[in-house]
């Protein structure tokens, strides 16, 4: 931890003795401490439970009849039924929740386990917790308080805030340090509770405004601030984890006497020595010395052995289609280049030679090679006749017809 | 004064806030906005949170005449929530301010992953004071009542 004690200014109400030098006050070790919200949301939830009364549905509800069984064989279900008759309620099922008038599923007693034992050291780490979280200004703003015009975080004011007897002198010392419009934010959440609890004593909500911590018993500020809406007030010795951190969520808006922020170290002792009012009670240590994880990573000592950033991206090459893409078959086969030249030159050899074919046949036949195929084919059928001597055959001469 | 690191805080803040706008869609589709005035895209993210970082951005249109406000966080101020803050006003013309934001964001070397969303959030707020001119008439898009006949 730190070797010099950060200080805290004392903020110095209207009315102080002027002194020549700003009060300050060393930061109490409590602050320092680690901060677990795991642990005060479940000290919180378990505490809160303490102050619960015992309810029960009444021991006799759903019993008070005599009924019976009618048994099998009257064609109606087993239930016990009222007996006798001359009203509505002779013959009804009874006894079962299901009944109308029956008692409740497994009814509630008064013996259940209404309240909870904390281990105290969980109990004081949650408040320890809860009082180093008070001093964080951004867990303070995210529990909803309004800390904006506060000059400093922890806010301490002198100790004679803790003589102010009027409520009037008390709304001016809020406006003074800040912290009237925490209060008055609490007093424009006013409203009507939603639900069954407006009929149970809790019909009023609103959300919670700065608490008031004092240490001098009996101190006349208690009387002055308690009816300012939102403000709560506690004495430093008996500081209260519902109020610290209420709802279970850390960073109540805190505003210490002076004098109560002084005895913070002897009631919660300091990292090098217990506390002086809980017996045997040591602060509990950060298990990290430097939370911040960013310094730790840009730290010189972790850079120097990392590995260094690849900057250069490796992509797996694209699969060609060696049948579609011509150069990646000449990779593989080189002999593809002369077999694709020949197959094309003759398909062109194939293509000139059926054009030159269908041309020639598309002409129209000139004058003259008409007559010479047509000598052609006459000189061709006379020497088909003179050739083949059918005159011998009578039936070839019956069947051309030809009558000698 | 101690200061406990940005991260830490963003640990114990990022689930639940009183900034925190959780009502948007659910499971993968979901987004989660936050309110901070120091929040420039208004993200629950630790880059954009207001509480976490200890250099943050406040562009908010401004209390009179169309100024718009370009506050930033003082480091050393941690702990002294009133004196936190740099702000100036500014009532220039757009490309001046622009200018100015993007000097004081990312030129100073101050936020420079936030230049992008300054300026964003800037034009998005000198825009949203923009009064309508004056002369040209609004169209009634609601029916108009006619008194009926007896």
């Amino acid at each position: 931890m730190a070797a010099a004690r950060p200080l805290v200014t004392v903020q110095s109400l209207e009315g102080d003795m002027a002194t020549d030098a700003t009060p300050t006050v060393a930061l109490p070790d409590v602050m320092k401490a680690s901060i677990r919200p795991d642990i005060v949301n479940f000290v919180h939830s378990n505490i809160s439970k303490n102050s619960r009364q015992p309810y029960a549905v009444s021991k006799k509800a759903g019993h008070q009849t005599s009924a019976e069984s009618w048994g099998t064989g009257r064609a109606v279900s087993r239930i016990p039924r009222v007996p006798g008759g001359g009203t509505h309620r002779a013959g009804q099922g009874a006894f079962g929740n299901m009944c109308r008038g029956g008692r409740m599923f497994a009814p509630t007693k008064i013996w259940r386990r209404w309240h909870r034992k904390i281990n105290v050291n969980q109990k004081r780490y949650a408040i320890v917790s809860a009082i180093a979280a008070s001093a964080i200004p951004s867990l303070v703003m995210a529990r909803g308080h309004k800390i904006e015009t506060v000059p400093e975080m922890p806010l301490v004011v002198s100790d004679s805030a803790e003589g102010v007897e009027k409520t009037s002198a008390a709304l001016k010392v809020l406006k003074q340090i800040g912290a009237y419009t925490d209060s008055e934010k609490a007093k424009d959440s006013q409203a009507i509770r939603p639900g069954k609890g407006k009929a149970r004593n809790r019909r009023y909500i609103s959300r919670k405004g700065p608490l008031i911590v004092y240490s001098t018993e009996g101190a006349k500020l208690v009387k002055a601030f308690r009816n300012i809406p939102g403000v709560e007030v506690a004495n430093v010795e008996r500081l209260n984890l519902l109020k610290l951190a209420p709802g279970g969520h850390l960073g109540r808006f805190v505003i210490w006497t002076k004098s109560a922020f002084e005895k913070l170290d002897s009631i919660y002792g300091t990292f090098e020595k217990g506390s002086e009012k809980k017996n045997a009670y040591v602060l509990p240590r950060a298990k990290m010395v430097n939370a911040d994880l960013a310094r730790i990573i840009n730290s010189d000592e972790v850079q120097s052995v990392v590995r260094p950033i690849k900057k250069e991206v490796k992509r797996a090459p694209m699969k060609k289609n060696p049948l579609k893409n011509l150069n990646t078959m000449l990779r593989l086969n080189p002999y593809a280049k002369t077999a694709r030249r020949m197959s094309l030159l003759a398909e062109a050899q194939r293509v000139k030679a059926k054009k030159e074919k269908l041309d020639k046949k598309r002409k129209p036949v000139t004058k003259e090679e008409a007559m010479a195929i047509k000598a052609a084919g006459k000189a061709w059928y006379q020497t088909m006749i003179s050739d083949s001597d059918y005159t011998e055959f009578e039936n070839f001469s019956k069947w051309l017809g030809v009558s000698q | 004064m101690t200061t406990v690191p940005g991260q830490l805080i963003w640990e114990m803040v990022k689930k639940n806030n009183c900034f925190l706008v959780k009502q948007f869609g659910r499971g993968n589709a979901k987004v989660q906005f936050s309110k901070e005035s120091n929040n420039l895209y208004n993200l629950n993210s630790f880059k954009h949170s207001g509480l976490a970082n200890s250099k943050t951005v406040t562009i908010q249109p401004g209390v009179k005449d169309q100024s718009v406000v370009l506050a930033t966080t003082k480091t050393k101020k941690q702990n002294k929530p009133s004196s936190l803050l740099h702000k100036s006003s500014m009532r220039k013309e757009f490309s001046r301010m622009a200018k100015a934001v993007s000097n004081q964001v990312a030129d100073n070397h101050y936020r420079p992953d936030l230049k992008k969303a300054a300026l964003a959030r800037l034009s998005v707020v000198h825009k949203s004071l923009k009064v309508a001119k004056s002369g040209a008439k609004k169209r009634n898009r609601q029916s108009v009542r006619t008194p009926c006949r007896k």
